[in-house]
């Protein structure tokens, strides 16, 4: 849930990278902050490697001011995929406001796909969350690899989903930002019902989503 | 709204930033740097770094970023641009290593707490289980116990009943055999003990016939002597008819054994019954001597308390390396009767003692007996609702104390 700070006169959004390990999530991050040009960017602030993986998260902060006088911030984060880290994901993920879910197209991780996408479902349910309800996007990262699933194949899994499937590969930045911007389409609805962002703050969705990655006003991405 | 306890992604103070720095010795190098004053500011001018007092009236106040927000300012009457810049990005690093620490610090005090009350919640669901399987091996071991002892007991109520019956049936068809023909030898001996006094009526006219042939022929067969024995050989046949009687109906009563329904007899009767059936095996070993004192009638299942009786007669028995005495004494009181049969035989060795009433306990050689007489004779005991004790002492004696309630109730 996002934080509402009436007093400084902001409101946080928590953005989660959700995966299996080593599906890329720390890359799409690192790809964003590369792409997206809103009027405040910090510097991705990593925690704790050890031999390139992610052990606690990454976070990259991102904001802008509405025409209101608000600040809207948004902290995106990353979970160690590894399963070891479960506590560490589940602390993450707490309060999350959306989730992309960062799958492995690659043919010999179904496995490993199925088994985190469960592990994301208990962790939601676990830190109160509804997993029905959640705004949520299931990306398919390392579309530049051999031997990855078609994207027919996938759609054709994920047809009863109601989740948007994206297509990326974080390493080349295809796909990242689009991913990001129908996260944003997915959350915006929410905010707009708790915070009247359209209303008060003169926020539209398409503002909101131009103003959050950068673009000048009309058709984003 | 919701308290809850501080997380890694809180928001930071400028003095939280920089908890990690040392404020005299930053404010000193920051003023060499910068070759002027300076002092490090929050936001709200709540905080100053190193408690450094106001600068100049033309101090300069640069905004330090974190989190994409001004959380204190750089004072400083410095001019060199380049120098006050540098000075922000030294600033704005420390912050970052700050804050770096502290949510690293946060999620690692979450990551543990998260994990440690995984491992209780874990713990207690395993010492629950464990104490449920406890709990279950404690009452199926009981459970256990108890099955074997029962079906024991059973058992051996089964091997005695049957041995008991077949003995009845023995017992009963032996007697049947007997008593016909000791009915119709008891019956002969009568008439002939009349016969006999009719010849003894024809002695005297024959002496007094004068018929000299008849009376020598009379004198050569002896018949004076043969008349005058004849009577007392007949009393003794019978005397020796009426006891195969009594034995064989004493044989009768023990061995009614295969009676299931309570009679109601005087114990002194069963004892002497068995006693008389006992007869030949005591009478080769001990003198018998009874102290029977006036018993009230009593409900039981007389043919199994005759069992007891016999059983610890023959024990008795058996028990005298030489010829000793066994002595059987009855008593009621108390509501009680009480039974002793003490023997002065070879007594019981203190070791085997307590083991004696054992199923299958046996100190005979193979063969002569399996070791059930003791254990069934207590069971027949313990259905009547009483007890039976032994004493022993070595090469004196054993006296064994059968108490039975007179008044038997739920039985």
């Amino acid at each position: 849930m996002a934080e509402l700070d009436e007093a400084a006169r902001k409101l946080t959004i928590k953005l989660v990278y959700y995966g299996p390990a080593m599906s890329g999530k720390t890359t799409n991050l690192m790809r964003l902050h590369d792409l997206l040009s809103p009027d405040l960017k910090g510097e991705i602030m990593t925690l704790e490697t050890q031999n390139d993986r992610t052990l606690f998260f990454d976070l990259l902060p991102l904001g802008f001011h509405t025409a209101s006088g608000w600040l809207i911030k948004f902290k995106l984060y990353t979970v160690p995929g590894q399963v070891v880290h479960d506590a560490t994901r589940k602390a993450v993920l707490s309060r999350a406001d959306g989730v992309v879910f960062v799958a492995d197209s690659q043919r010999s991780q179904g496995i490993n796909n199925a088994e985190s996408f469960q592990n994301l479902e208990e962790n939601v349910r676990r830190v109160g969350l509804d997993f029905n309800t959640l705004p949520m996007v299931v990306q398919f990262n390392k579309r530049d690899l051999p031997n990855v699933l078609t994207e027919e194949e996938i759609r054709a899994r994920w047809s009863a989903a109601p989740w948007p499937l994206m297509m990326a590969s974080a390493l080349t930045g295809l796909g990242v930002k689009e991913t990001f911007i129908k996260l944003l389409e997915a959350v915006y609805p929410v905010l707009d019902k708790s915070f009247s962002l359209s209303d008060i703050h003169g926020t539209d969705s398409l503002t909101f989503i131009n103003t959050v990655i950068g673009e000048p006003l009309g058709n984003p991405g | 709204m919701e308290i809850r306890a501080r997380g890694y992604d809180s928001a930071l103070s400028l003095r939280e930033l920089l908890s990690g720095v040392v404020p005299d010795k930053l404010s000193a190098a920051l003023a060499v740097l910068l070759c002027s004053p300076a002092r490090i500011v929050s936001v709200d001018g709540a905080w100053v770094m190193d408690d450094t007092p106001p600068l100049a009236e033309n101090a300069r106040r640069l905004p330090l970023a974190h989190d994409l927000e001004t959380v204190g300012y750089l004072e400083t009457t410095a001019k060199d641009e380049a120098r006050v810049r540098a000075v922000t990005i030294i600033m704005e690093s420390f912050m970052r290593s700050g804050a770096r620490y502290f949510m690293a610090s946060e999620m690692h005090i979450e990551v543990v707490k998260s994990d440690y009350e995984e491992l209780q919640r874990k713990h207690a669901a395993l010492a629950e289980s464990e104490a449920r399987y406890k709990a279950l091996a404690e009452n199926l071991e009981a459970r256990v116990k108890e099955q074997v002892h029962t079906i024991a007991s059973a058992h051996r109520q089964l091997y005695q009943a049957e041995k008991l019956a077949s003995v009845g049936q023995l017992a009963a068809g032996v007697a049947h055999e007997i008593n016909n023909p000791i009915g119709f030898i008891r019956s002969n001996l009568g008439t002939a003990q009349s016969y006999v006094q009719k010849f003894q009526s024809v002695a005297e006219p024959v002496r007094s016939s004068g018929n000299a042939a008849l009376v020598s022929a009379w004198q050569a067969a002896d018949l004076d002597f043969v008349l005058e024995d004849f009577p007392s050989l007949l009393q003794e046949s019978v005397a020796g008819a009426d006891r195969v009687a009594r034995i064989v109906s004493d044989l009768k009563g023990i061995s009614s054994v295969d009676k299931t329904e309570d009679e109601i007899v005087n114990l002194n009767d069963s004892i002497r019954s068995a006693c008389n059936v006992a007869a030949r095996q005591i009478n080769d070993h001990a003198d018998l001597e009874l102290a029977l004192g006036e018993l009230p009638p009593l409900r039981c299942k007389a043919g199994h308390l005759g069992q007891v009786f016999l059983n610890l007669l023959l024990n008795a028995a058996q028990a005298m390396h030489k010829r000793g005495k066994i002595r059987i004494q009855s008593r009621a009181d108390n509501e009680q009767i009480v039974i002793l049969f003490s023997d002065t035989g070879c007594g019981i060795q203190p070791e085997v003692l307590p083991r004696i009433f054992d199923p299958f306990f046996t100190t005979r050689d193979v063969g002569s007996g399996i070791g059930l007489g003791l254990t069934v004779s207590r069971d027949i005991i313990t259905a009547h609702g009483g007890s039976i004790e032994v004493s022993s002492e070595l090469n004196v004696g054993t006296t064994f104390t059968i108490h039975l309630p007179i008044k038997q109730e739920n039985r």
